[in-house]
């Protein structure tokens, strides 16, 4: 019985070992890697050694941030071993590493910047703020190290900065590869100047200008020679100093339009632009007598409160002579406030009428105190005819003057 | 004599004078007119949009919470943009190893870094062709003055290939998080600094899909009139519809059809064609026929920069159709095995492997399979298909063993012939070809097979075809004719006598 049962078992240990020896046996190469380092500074001399059992000589895939590369190794003894390149160690992240053979093994590197900044990369914007403490600039200072490499998130950066006499230094912290610090300004117009420091290192000086906010309301005043209504003298229209709600003087070159409502609702315009917050305009004077409402806009921001000006009457009458059979109009002496010979230039309108219905408007202006207008006879054939004068606001009229 | 001579000569001068005249007529006026061409008004500005689409991986911003400057929709727009590009241009330069377009969308510093490993690959031989498939970015920061942003990107899924001397040693799948630091300058958003800070390998966990696949009696089908070309100008409801009542009275409950790829718009799907093909469902469902929807029909690049808009095309198609009810199972490619020569099999293989984990990544419910186009290739890639399936058009005799045997190799998995057929095409080009009554012998002998081994099948196809596209079979007569008759019925609109075993013995 034993007999048997020892013989089944022999029986069966060498259908098993034959079932066994059937089967290829294949020598797996084995590698180990033998670095434990696996965080690294950047620009350290990389190896990654392993151990190998055999002849065979597999190639290192490496992936970094920017891309990837093959690497051969190096033999000595049972060792393999694989240099990173120094362009490709140099940059900071994860190194993902795979080993071409038939052995899944892989694995990741990290390398961090070095702590030592090379230099200070600065993002200062926008260049000019406006003052009043709410507009601000933002200075992104990006410290990288020899191999240009942001430096490790939490490094501590100072920035500081001047505007007149204030000095402030702030203490920031990178974050996401990069740090930032907000500057605002303050209720005076002015230049900021601002520079950071890392580890050491200064940055060079940035500077952005404060200029001042939005105009505020302000008032207008006038200068003039005489009052009287001449069409020849200029009026000139001022500001006052303009300033924005912090007292600061405008910027020069704030554009102000002067708008003016005459009598007759009409709407003359006229602007200028500031120089030392103060805006000048002009306008010529009506040649009749005018109320006129000035008020001034800085559009959309400010405007002045409104004035009022009147015009005298300069000319009060004036003569019309018929000569040459009512073909000839002399038109004077147009006399203005002192009786002086109006300047030359007065406007003189005539129209004429026949039959009341206007016909034609004749136009000219005055010289040395007179005009004159001559009607021919290809233009006004032998008729009877109405004739209107007008200047200066006064209108004179003569009918049926028969030609 | 002399004066009939005289009266021709006269005419062939007369004719000759007005012909010199003429030509002389034409001359000039062909002459102002080329002066009269030149720049059109309308392009003198250069206006028009040359933009084509050449990247388009999957992109899912998360919602904006950034620190400094509230980023608006169109600037994000332009960073997404350019930092696609900054991807896709690092795709080209590390696979040419050269650095043209490398200067528009990196700093001069951040360039560096990339010539640095060109120079390495392009002295050891190395080319990579890479894409990556999805980005997952995060804005973190934008300076108030807008010109620095900062983002993560996270979960980036890369796929390379790297060959040495052009042989491939490596292909590789990782998923990355990627720091990015973009400034703009002359009006590109270019990459700065850019630091990894993850990484890993990536194998996509593929679920089989919720929905089995039933027994199939089926048939590949194309109207009559516009084989390969379905969803044309000259698409008719109403001839699909017929045919549908047509193939559900034979007693067929399944229908194959093909949606080409670059008939579809590529990655910008044509939505007219969209809703041909979807009109075309609604229509088997109303005639209660399931239908395999057989995508990239007519595509046979698969180069791995091409890839991100084969996936934005099947990602439309496929979330258009994934709820409909007439839905029965995706094709992924018909026959990507006849490209294994000229475009490599592992590329292939690759491309299809990610193309089943797109299309299940939109559609958990549908089964998934490739109809390959013989029975030898039918285990490749067979753990991550829903179902199997191949095309057989050798002898009869064969199929059961054949059969037989991919049973035993893929036991899991259900196994269906979705392609098989006779011509009945004996004529000029092929005077030994079979008859109509051996087509019918043939179906007959077939459908005793399948109904004996319980194979779902569809058969090669309802109708004979008047005109076949050279794109199917090629210019040779003796192919193109073989090809317009294997159907169940004839040109004229009879049926043939294989219709008898359309879907029984």
């Amino acid at each position: 019985m034993r007999l048997k049962s020892t013989y089944l078992f022999i029986l069966i240990m060498i259908s098993l070992s034959f079932t066994a020896s059937i089967k290829p046996v294949k020598i797996n190469s084995v590698f180990q890697l033998l670095t434990t380092q696996t965080e690294f500074e950047a620009g350290s001399d990389i190896v990654l050694k392993f151990s190998a059992n055999n002849d065979s000589k597999p190639n290192l895939y490496l992936s970094n941030s920017y891309g990837s590369i093959i690497l051969k190794p190096i033999i000595k003894r049972s060792f393999l071993s694989y240099l990173i390149p120094k362009s490709f160690g140099n940059k900071t992240g994860m190194i993902h590493w795979k080993f071409l053979s038939d052995m899944p093994l892989s694995g990741k590197l990290n390398i961090y910047s070095k702590q030592e900044v090379l230099t200070m990369e600065s993002y200062l914007g926008p260049p000019s703020i406006e003052a009043g403490g709410i507009d601000y600039t933002m200075l992104v200072v990006i410290p990288t190290d020899t191999y240009d490499n942001p430096l490790k998130d939490s490094t501590q950066i100072s920035v500081k900065h001047q505007f007149l006499t204030n000095e402030s230094h702030d203490t920031i912290y990178m974050k996401n590869g990069i740090s930032y610090k907000n500057i605002y300004s303050e209720t005076k117009t002015g230049r900021i100047l601002i520079s950071s420091e890392c580890l050491g290192k200064n940055s060079k000086e940035y500077d952005v200008n404060v200029l001042p906010a939005i105009p505020t309301n302000f008032m207008i005043t006038y200068n003039r020679n005489h009052e009287y209504a001449d069409g020849n003298q200029i009026t000139n229209f001022s500001t006052t100093i303009i300033k924005d709600r912090y007292d600061n003087i405008v910027s020069d070159g704030t554009y102000v339009d002067f708008f003016i409502n005459n009598a007759s609702n009409h709407v003359l315009k006229t602007s200028g632009s500031t120089i030392n917050g103060i805006a000048t305009a002009k306008m010529i004077h009506p040649d009749h007598q005018d109320i006129w409402e000035i008020k001034a806009f800085i559009e959309g921001m400010a405007e002045s409160d409104s004035i009022s000006l009147v015009y005298k009457q300069a000319v009060l009458d004036f003569q019309v002579d018929f000569s040459e059979n009512h073909r000839t109009l002399t038109i004077g002496p147009l006399k203005s406030f002192m009786n002086q010979m109006i300047p030359d230039g007065l406007e003189v309108k005539l129209h004429v009428y026949q039959n009341d219905i206007k016909i034609k408007t004749l136009y000219k202006s005055s010289f040395e105190g007179y005009t004159s207008f001559k009607l021919n006879l290809d233009s006004f054939p032998k008729n009877t005819y109405t004739f209107k004068i007008e200047t200066a606001g006064i209108e004179k009229t003569y009918q049926n003057i028969k030609l | 004599m002399i004066r009939i001579n005289k009266n021709i000569l006269r005419i062939i001068l007369m004719l000759s004078y007005v012909a010199i005249i003429a030509l002389v007529v034409f001359g000039i006026s062909s002459l102002y007119s080329y002066l009269n061409t030149g720049a059109d008004r309308s392009a003198m500005l250069h206006t028009e949009i040359k933009k084509i689409d050449q990247y388009l991986p999957k992109i899912i911003w998360s919602p904006l919470n950034n620190e400094g400057r509230p980023m608006d929709a169109q600037t994000l727009n332009a960073i997404e943009n350019d930092y696609l590009d900054a991807w896709y241009v690092k795709h080209i330069a590390y696979k040419t190893n050269k650095t043209e377009g490398v200067d528009d969308y990196y700093t001069e510093s951040a360039r560096k870094n990339i010539f640095n490993i060109i120079v390495h690959n392009a002295s050891e031989n190395i080319s990579i062709e890479s894409t990556t498939l999805e980005h997952h970015p995060t804005l973190d920061f934008f300076s108030e003055d807008g010109q620095l942003v900062v983002i993560t990107d996270k979960n980036v899924i890369e796929y390379k290939r790297i060959y040495e001397n052009e042989n491939i040693i490596i292909e590789t799948e990782e998923k990355s998080t990627y720091k990015i630091i973009l400034l703009l300058e002359d009006g590109f958003w270019r990459i700065r600094h850019i630091i990894k800070k993850d990484t890993h390998n990536y194998k996509e966990d593929l679920a089989p899909a919720l929905r089995k696949i039933t027994t199939l009696k089926g048939i590949n089908y194309y109207p009559q009139a516009t084989p390969w070309d379905m969803f044309g100008d000259t698409f008719d409801a109403e001839v699909i519809s017929k045919d549908f009542r047509l193939i559900k009275e034979a007693q067929l409950n399944s229908i194959r059809i093909f949606v080409p790829y670059e008939d579809f718009g590529k990655a910008n799907v044509n939505t007219e064609k969209l809703k041909k093909l979807t009109q075309v469902l609604d229509l088997a469902e109303t005639h209660e026929l399931k239908v395999l929807v057989t995508l990239f029909d007519f595509y046979g690049d698969y180069s791995v920069l091409d890839w991100t808009l084969n996936q934005r095309h099947a990602e439309t198609i496929v979330s258009t159709l994934k709820d409909h009810n007439a839905l029965l199972a995706w094709d992924i490619k018909n026959e990507p095995n006849l490209d294994f020569e000229s475009r490599g099999q592992q590329l292939v293989i690759a491309w299809l492997d990610h193309m089943i984990a797109l299309v299940k990544s939109i559609d958990q419910k549908h089964p998934i399979t490739i109809g390959w186009s013989d029975a030898e290739s039918a285990p490749i890639l067979k753990d991550k298909l829903d179902f199997i399936s191949f095309h057989y058009y050798e002898n009869l005799d064969d199929l059961e063993k054949t059969y037989q045997n991919l049973k035993r190799d893929i036991p899991n998995k259900p196994i269906t012939i979705t392609e098989f057929g006779m011509s009945s095409y004996k004529g000029f080009w092929n005077p030994f070809g079979h008859s109509e009554d051996d087509q019918a012998e043939y179906h007959e002998q077939a459908q005793s097979i399948f109904s004996k081994n319980e194979i779902s099948f569809m058969s090669w196809t309802l109708y004979d075809f008047v005109e076949i596209p050279k794109e199917v079979v090629g210019r040779l007569p003796w192919h193109k004719r073989t090809q317009e008759y294997f159907g169940f019925i004839n040109q004229k609109g009879e049926t043939k006598p294989a219709y008898k075993y359309i879907s029984k013995q």
